[in-house]
């Protein structure tokens, strides 16, 4: 069966090709998509600043949370843990190198501190001097004494200059006593002071954000160091460097799983439609093979034999070029700041080997479907003059159908039931792909159905090529259904994903400009020295001035279910003081009680509730004194100062008295638009993730309704010069293919909307209490073009080109 | 699995046989006959008398109603489609009215098929005089797309004698072709039966085509309607003619 089905292949080239295209470009994708999965999984971050140490400790950024609540266990019960990962660096106690110091065989113990430093107007790194081993540098020049720093070579200055340094809140003058050669082109510039102007600039003397250790060896290290940090080497140690790299390594992973686990499941579709369609266009072919002796069994081995052959290739291919796609797909998300840039492009084989996989079983599960319905083809019909459409509804695709509805509703019902703000899109998002696959398994009766209910229009609008066109349609629902299904996938996902979006930044949006009472902002990328607060509140004008500070808090204590790993959001305001917190009501703490949290870099703290307040649902934030949380973040100060005018006061004029009272501070002041800008921009990163998703599916939806319909279309040769032959001029036959086109966009696009609305509408419900999302109509207008055009183009043109020569010679070609 | 002497004398028997489609159409109303071997016989009626269901069902391509079909001695009542398909492969060949050749394989592909699809080495000598039978041996090369409408018909005769089957349907295999070409491709199945014994029986509804036959048997609405051995195609003309008007006042 194996010779039969190469020789087929050879023949057939038009068929196949349509199922190697919609293979490899599924293929490709979830190759691509494994790369940034495994680049992700890696959070590769090449070693350059710790370089020369072959052993870095670095603090454990992970925080054991129980999963369940430990009192309502039972004594025998096991406790389950989520590790969380803590946003803000974990540094390590100065301590802990003195003890690796006795650890037998380390010859060199060395503390690494980093802070953000900006020498002139350039923004660079500062450590101090005695770490630069850890690279190393090379040093001309002296080593600083206090007051003077070793500056990068790249930063271009020359020994016995005096500049000015702004770090940790304030401007300093340092004389340069050295500039330092690195082995390598380095991510940032460094800026090296003395040990004692280090530790006071980087706001936490006495620790260290990692310890570099010489000789030893890593087992004893690792036992010296205990729980009091985390031993890398190799690779791993480049995580150290940048501890950010850990939540773009997440980020990744998240976004490569659901653009990879989407795309494969198009994929299934996308490969069982072609390969079903181009099995059905042998219909007649199969049955002369059955009728000549070929077994069921035998029928199903050549269609899979067929398929697997084409489907090897196409992988084969695939697997190649996904590196490729994958490169490229990461380079625009770093220049979109969806992932950092510090990240390695990383893809070996496994990506590769799950492409592979996910692309074979689609193909095997669709040849066997596929099989399946041609080893059921009677012999007789090979004696049948024309072939008439099979019956499609199988038991299968029923209970597919009812089950996805099924889903879908009860996860409509948990939407608008149960969950409150924007958290609601992760229960509306995967109901677009129940909607979309329950209506994909019974499309050619929704096919049918609608272009039923179109008959009206159809009429009052067309004449005779549209009846024609309508009844093509409907009895031949199998086929336009073919085309039918791509583009409502497309249509429905893209409208869902784009509106959940849209709508998702604009109630964020909203709540934001609505809950900012602020009319101005000083910030400051290196953090803001806390006397600024006193200078700023004393500024004429100001009614109220505040430290913003943003982290996450975890709650140890009682336990809190719904934080899962993601923690709490916190927010540190400067009008608090003290150990005290207020909650959001809906966590159902009450004033009074005690809780104990961690802090973003892991420092457990308890504190007292003195507010219990209702917030905006899905903005909620434990609101947390200033002076407590600040110094657990990685800057260990706050960011941002917020301002508000006193009544009267303009507030352009308010934002140029702030700029006279923060002269010569290394701060920036902005207005209430700057804020809201800000905050507009932050939300961007995850359209853009959104649009990468949908567009990379679009891409491949139209591919595939190309492949469909040009496949169909093509075959139709004989049936339009038959229809020529009867009195159809060459016009009226492509009306007619007009007609469907457009006919079969329109269903398509009803029913993409449909399965559109059936996310967006109870999720709209319970954001914005209105059904309809909040984004511009033009891009869903955008999405029905590309379907309209799309269908119609891909119908006409091989209409076209079947309808080429005369009409005698398209009837008389046999099958 | 064998039965009396006079079963296997027969190569195919129908006893019986009803065929009900679901839309309640009865297509075969009881149908009893016997085709003895080495013989070749013409299946006539007009449209809708039945005739394909007929073919279908003595071929083991469609199951009847009701009824018992005996092929070559093998019962076919209650056997699965993979037993039925392997009997077909082994004791029936078939030439349709047209499309019955894969377009993908040459000619000599087409015809050594069933062969392979059982799994057998095709015998070099035995597919060179059936080419030759059938006066294609320089053609072996070709594709279906490159010959004439009688060629393929003829490729098509050579691959239903390849497995030298019990019976060889035939239906309407001239249909598609001018009176000429026909006249060789039936004189080229009865030179099958003539020279070495091989059973054909024909669904037609040309009378010419017939005639070529040993003996027709009339169908209408289902039903046997009559049988004329040595047959001329006036003479079948004649009864086709009166057959025609017995089925619409029947009807």
């Amino acid at each position: 069966m194996f010779k039969l089905a190469l020789r087929t292949l050879r023949l057939r080239k038009g068929g196949f090709l349509a199922t190697f295209v919609a293979v490899f470009f599924g293929a490709l994708i979830v190759s691509a998509c494994g790369g940034l999965m495994e680049t992700g999984v890696r959070s590769e971050t090449p070693v350059q600043r710790l370089a020369a140490a072959p052993i870095v400790v670095g603090g454990q950024q992970t925080l054991k949370l129980p999963e369940d609540d430990p009192a309502t266990l039972e004594p025998g019960d096991k406790h389950k843990f989520e590790n969380a990962t803590l946003p803000e660096r974990v540094r390590l106690d100065a301590g802990l190198a003195g003890r690796l110091r006795a650890v037998p065989g380390v010859t060199g113990v060395v503390g690494e501190v980093s802070f953000p430093a900006q020498i002139g107007v350039a923004s660079a790194l500062g450590h101090a001097w005695d770490s630069a081993v850890l690279t190393p540098y090379t040093l001309k020049g002296a080593a600083p004494k206090p007051g003077e720093v070793v500056a990068d070579a790249g930063l271009g200055l020359t020994v016995g200059d005096t500049v000015p340094v702004a770090a940790h809140g304030s401007v300093g003058r340092y004389r340069i006593s050295g500039i330092a050669q690195a082995p390598q082109a380095m991510r940032d510039a460094a800026v090296f002071f003395a040990a004692s102007d280090a530790g006071r600039l980087s706001g936490h003397p006495g620790r260290f954000d990692t310890i570099g250790v010489f000789g030893g060896d890593v087992a004893a290290v690792t036992a010296a160091v205990g729980d009091a940090g985390v031993v890398a080497t190799g690779v791993d140690r480049g995580a150290f460097e940048l501890p950010e790299t850990g939540r773009s390594g997440e980020n990744l992973i998240v976004l490569a799983a659901v653009s990879g686990g989407l795309s494969a499941l198009v994929m299934v579709f996308v490969v069982a439609g072609t390969l079903t369609l181009s099995t059905q266009q042998r219909q007649r072919e199969l049955a002369l093979l059955r009728a000549v002796g070929t077994t069921p069994r035998q029928l199903r081995r050549m269609v899979l034999g067929e398929a697997l052959v084409v489907g090897v290739l196409a992988v084969g291919v695939a697997v190649v070029l996904g590196p490729v796609l994958g490169n490229w797909l990461f380079d625009r998300l770093t220049a979109h700041d969806v992932v950092s840039d510090v990240l390695r492009f990383e893809q070996g084989w496994v990506p590769a080997i799950v492409a592979a996989g996910a692309a074979l079983l689609a193909v095997v599960t669709a040849s066997f479907v596929a099989g399946r319905r041609a080893s059921r083809v009677r012999p007789a019909e090979a004696l049948a003059e024309a072939a008439v459409e099979r019956r499609w509804l199988t038991p299968i695709r029923l209970i597919t159908a009812i089950l996805c509805f099924a889903g879908g509703t009860a996860l409509a019902i948990v939407t608008v039931a149960v969950m409150t703000g924007p958290v609601a899109a992760s229960t509306a998002g995967p109901s677009v792909m129940l909607w979309a696959f329950g209506l994909a398994a019974i499309s050619p009766g929704v096919t049918k159905l609608v272009a039923m209910l179109l008959r009206w229009p159809v009429h009052a609008l067309t004449g005779v090529n549209g009846r024609v066109a309508l009844r093509n349609t409907r009895v031949g629902a199998v086929r336009a259904a073919g085309a039918v299904t791509p583009i409502m996938l497309a249509v429905g996902i893209a409208t869902a994903n784009i509106y959940l979006q849209t709508t998702q930044e604009a109630v964020s949006n909203q709540a934001f400009t609505e809950d900012l009472r602020a009319d101005a902002v000083i910030g400051a990328p290196g953090g803001l020295d806390p006397a600024v607060l006193g200078q700023v509140r004393a500024v004429p004008g100001v009614a109220a001035a505040s430290e913003y500070v943003t982290s996450t808090v975890f709650v140890e204590k009682p336990f809190d279910s719904g934080q899962h790993d993601d923690g709490r959001p916190a927010l540190g305001v400067s009008e608090l003081t003290g150990n005290i917190v207020e909650v959001p009501s809906t966590l159902g703490h009450h004033v009074g009680d005690t809780l104990s949290l961690r802090l973003g870099d892991g420092t457990p703290v308890d504190v007292r509730v003195t507010a219990v307040t209702d917030q905006r649902p899905g903005f909620e934030r434990l609101v947390l004194p200033a002076e407590l949380l600040a110094p657990h973040t990685t800057l260990g100060l706050a960011p941002q100062l917020l301002v508000r005018a006193a009544p009267g006061v303009n507030p352009a004029t308010l934002t140029s008295r702030l700029r006279e009272a923060t002269a010569g501070l290394p701060v920036l002041v902005g207005d209430r638009g700057t804020l809201i800008a800000a905050h507009a921009k932050g939300n961007e990163v995850g359209a853009w993730v959104n649009y990468l998703l949908v567009g990379m599916i679009l891409a491949y939806t139209v591919i595939s309704v190309v492949n469909t319909l040009v496949m169909a279309t093509a075959k139709r040769r004989r049936e339009f010069g038959m229809q020529r032959l009867s009195g159809f001029t060459r016009g009226q036959v492509l009306r007619m293919a007009g007609v469907e086109g457009g006919l079969i966009a329109t269903i398509a696009v009803l029913l993409g909307t449909l399965v559109a609305a059936g996310a967006i509408v109870p999720f709209c419900l319970v954001v914005t209490g209105s059904p309809l999302p909040s984004g511009p109509v033009t891009i869903y207008l955008t999405v029905l073009a590309i379907a309209v055009v799309l269908s119609l183009v891909a119908i006409l043109v091989p209409a076209w080109a079947a309808t080429r020569g005369r009409a005698v010679d398209a009837t008389s070609v046999g099958e | 699995m064998t039965t009396g002497w006079h079963e296997a004398a027969d190569a195919v028997r129908l006893e019986a046989v009803r065929k009900e489609y679901g839309d309640g159409v009865t297509a075969l109303d009881g149908v009893s006959i016997a085709f003895p071997r080495g013989g070749f016989t013409a299946v006539m009626g007009p449209s809708g008398s039945g005739k394909s269901t007929f073919l279908h069902c003595a071929a083991g391509l469609d199951r009847p109603t009701s009824g018992r079909v005996v092929l070559d001695g093998q019962d076919l009542d209650g056997k699965n489609e993979t037993y039925l398909t392997k009997l077909r492969r082994d004791r029936v060949g078939f030439v349709f009215q047209a499309f019955n050749l894969l377009p993908a394989l040459t000619v000599e592909q087409n015809v050594v098929l069933p062969l392979q699809l059982a799994g057998k080495r095709a015998d070099k000598r035995l597919v060179e005089r059936i080419l030759v039978h059938v006066g294609l041996d320089g053609r072996r090369k070709h594709l279906p797309g490159q010959l004439s409408g009688g060629q393929q018909q003829r490729v098509a005769i050579a691959r239903a004698l390849i497995a030298s089957p019990a019976v060889l349907f035939a239906d309407e295999p001239t249909g598609a072709l001018d009176t000429r070409t026909a006249s060789e491709v039936l004189g080229l199945l009865r030179d099958s039966v003539r020279s070495s014994g091989q059973t054909v029986i024909m669904v037609t509804h040309d009378p010419v085509a017939a005639s070529y036959a040993d003996d027709v048997v009339f169908l209408a609405d289902g039903r046997i309607a009559g049988r004329l051995a040595r047959p001329t195609a006036a003479a079948v003309a004649e009864r086709m003619t009166h057959l025609g008007a017995w089925g619409r006042v029947a009807a």
